[in-house]
């Protein structure tokens, strides 16, 4: 009996040793983080000087149209880019699951390949690509389907377009690969029933691979949601500091520029995240209660 | 056997010790440009190794956001900063009130400043205190291609050397974009830069003595007015972003553009430029007084922070090679002057022979140090103010809404750009 408390004992302590790093590591960049931000949120920063202001961070926000619009254009960004980017990488999960037999490798390498590239390499092309005099625009003038070059990264709208192609060329096969995984775990004897009951192709599509897949759908969802509240790389790169003009500016984007770039203003850079972390935690809920019904009945 | 290979053993650690053991001095500076600022700091250090071989001055391209490392760094209390560093002019003041102390004071270290440019040692100064060593001047001139002119049945020869007003320039350029297609300027549409010319050619300002913002200023109301006609006109080639202007303009996209000095390095860089750029004075904005044929646009000055372990030695470099009158400082600022346009603005350097050279890379050979430092005695002072950057920003967002039609009218362009100033201040 005492040798076996002993043991367990020890057992007990290697544990907590094996996961000791992780926990400093948690305690310090997470813990640590979020308790000091109640303490930031509250104070209007300036470099090395902060003053107590309570709520007033708050009050500011619901002043600012920068960071108002910031929000709105994640919205849109969400709410186009999105569904667009699943419903993409579904067809081409199908695609590759059934219609492709030869070069299936070197055809998901390429759809993959965009999400590990270097944002920064990526940009650097895709700003040549798109510029007034780029490749992309004198194609389309010989093509004679515009009269004048359009203004990918110069106009406010299509600037929008821009960060929306962008970003869906750049996880379309991330999420596919998800998808494509999902697809081949489905048990072939389910489509052959289906098969042999009469059921066409685009039936058998969404009666048994949607609800079957609704899990990963789901994952994807979340993922991609938390992930646009989050964007920063394309529009601080791609269409320059949220250009044209503010057209492009994304909370994150506008958060890093009131802290590193404009004010050194941490508080309300604070307060901004709570915002966009309870828009992105709202959001994950709605879907999980949307996805997740659809998948018990 | 055995032995021999303690012995070995022992050698090899003893050799792995010993560069620890007299290890150089080092020092670390973040700047951003090959061709401009990193060229000039190499030839600095190499100035300085002569006389202190020992020290290793380490030199670090910070072309992502430096202002915003140095944000981190100071915010951090210093930590993850070099010992030496360059910015803009227009953020030092802002960097003195958010951190106060976070510089050495150079004045106090013995540097003279009455030998520099009196408007670069301004914004610098807090009290007493000097912070910064003035590294270049942006002496701004309207850069013109002579082939495109010629190919427009012009003579450049009625335009090499005049003090032309603005609507010559138009003139000109509508001339040149009948006849070559080539709009005149080249325009970075989201970026403030050739506004802050034109504002600060007429002596107006940005703010007022107070600090707030005073974009209602008749000179002001006039820049934008003529920035709206050569928009709507199409004289300008409109591109996002720097590295796309720099690309317009070497690709021929248009005619010219506005910019400082600090250009020759990104035009003699291309070898087919050479004999077709001449550079005249800033045009005039007629109708507003104390307006000049020149101004000035960028310019950025050496940091020591008070951080830094070595700041005593980073001190004695830039002193010594910046600050301080022998042969071999002058023939070095007669060195970065003709091969990156980097034109200091320590006083004395300017005997150099470079300063009157003419450059055969340019139209006639035209002497371009020696116009330029010409124009720059005649630049009306801009004060920049903490706030520089904020109404930077809101400025050039309603200045391209203007253009793009979705402000109507100046004074709605001028309302948007207070609002957004004062929403990213939070007044």
């Amino acid at each position: 009996m005492e040798k076996r408390g002993i043991y367990q004992r020890y057992l007990n302590r290697f544990g907590w040793l094996c996961v000791a790093p992780s926990i400093v590591l948690f305690c310090a960049f997470m813990l640590y983080p979020i308790l000091s931000s109640l303490y930031y949120v509250t104070r209007r920063w300036k470099g090395m000087s902060n003053t107590f202001i309570g709520l007033g961070n708050f009050a500011r926000m619901a002043k600012d149209n920068v960071f108002q619009n910031a929000i709105g254009h994640n919205f849109l960004f969400m709410f186009i880019q999105v569904p667009l980017m699943i419903f993409l990488a579904l067809v081409l999960a199908v695609l590759l699951n059934q219609g492709i037999r030869r070069f299936r490798g070197p055809v998901r390498l390429a759809i993959f390949l965009p999400a590990i590239t270097s944002l920064v390499v990526v940009s650097v092309l895709f700003r040549v690509l798109l510029q007034a005099n780029g490749m992309l625009n004198n194609l389309l003038l010989e093509a004679h389907l515009i009269s004048t070059p359009i203004g990918w990264l110069n106009d406010s709208g299509w600037a929008k377009v821009t960060i929306i192609l962008a970003m869906t060329w750049r996880w379309t096969g991330y999420n596919m690969v998800f998808f494509l995984v999902g697809m081949q775990s489905i048990d072939t004897e389910i489509y052959e029933a289906a098969e042999v009951d009469g059921a066409s192709k685009i039936r058998q599509f969404f009666r048994i691979t949607m609800p079957l897949l609704a899990p990963v759908i789901l994952f994807s969802a979340v993922t991609s949601t938390s992930g646009t509240m989050q964007l920063f790389d394309e529009p601080n790169i791609l269409t320059w500091q949220g250009g044209p003009a503010n057209a492009t500016m994304t909370a994150a984007l506008y958060i890093y520029r009131q802290a590193f770039f404009i004010n050194a203003d941490f508080g309300y850079a604070t307060a901004m995240s709570y915002i966009v972390v309870l828009i992105s935690g709202v959001f994950a809920i709605v879907q999980m209660r949307l996805l997740g019904d659809r998948r018990s009945k | 056997m055995k032995k021999a290979l303690v012995l070995a053993l022992a050698l090899v650690m003893a050799m792995a010790l010993i560069p620890g053991a007299f290890a150089q001095k080092k020092l670390t500076v973040w700047c951003w440009d090959p061709t401009f600022n990193i060229y000039s700091m190499k030839q600095a250090a190499a100035v300085y190794n002569k006389a202190h071989a020992d020290v290793n001055i380490e030199i670090v391209d910070m072309a992502q956001d430096i202002e915003a490392k140095i944000i981190s760094g100071l915010q951090a209390g210093g930590a993850g900063l070099p010992d030496i560093a360059l910015f803009q002019d227009f953020r030092i003041e802002q960097f003195e009130q958010d951190y106060p102390k976070a510089f050495v004071d150079l004045k106090a270290a013995g540097v003279d400043f009455s030998k520099f440019a009196p408007y670069k040692v301004g914004p610098m100064t807090v009290g007493k205190a000097v912070y910064g060593i003035p590294f270049d001047t942006g002496s701004t001139g309207l850069w013109l291609r002579t082939d495109y002119i010629k190919a427009a049945g012009l003579n450049p020869d009625s335009y090499y050397g005049k003090n032309l007003k603005w609507s010559d320039v138009i003139k000109l350029g509508e001339t040149v974009k009948a006849k070559t297609g080539k709009p005149l300027l080249a325009y970075q549409s989201d970026n403030f830069d050739m506004l802050r010319i034109v504002v600060q050619s007429t002596g107006g300002q940005f703010f007022n003595a107070d600090g707030s913002l005073n974009l209602r200023s008749d000179a002001f109301k006039k820049s934008l007015e003529l920035f709206k006609t050569l928009n709507d006109k199409g004289l300008l080639y409109p591109v996002v972003g720097w590295s796309d202007w720099v690309n317009a303009i070497n690709t021929d996209q248009s005619a010219g553009f506005l910019n400082a000095i600090w250009m020759v390095g990104t035009v003699k860089s291309r070898p087919e430029n050479k004999g077709k750029y001449m550079v005249i004075p800033t045009p005039l904005i007629e109708g507003v007084k104390g307006a000049a044929n020149a101004s000035n646009n960028g310019g950025s000055s050496w940091y020591v922070f008070s951080n830094s372990p070595n700041k005593a030695l980073a001190v004695d470099f830039l002193k010594s090679v910046w600050a301080t009158t022998t042969p071999d400082t002058l023939a070095f600022y007669n060195t970065i002057l003709k091969d990156a346009g980097a034109m200091g603005t320590y006083l004395p350097s300017q005997s150099g022979s470079n300063y009157t050279a003419p450059d055969e890379f340019f139209y006639k050979s035209q002497s371009l140090s020696k116009d330029f430092a010409a124009w720059m005695a005649k630049v009306p002072t801009l004060k920049y103010t903490p706030n520089y950057v904020p109404m930077r920003d809101a400025v050039a967002h309603a200045t391209l809404n203007y253009f793009q039609g979705k402000l109507k009218t100046i004074d709605e362009t001028i309302a948007a750009a207070e609002a957004e100033y004062k929403q990213v201040m939070g007044q």
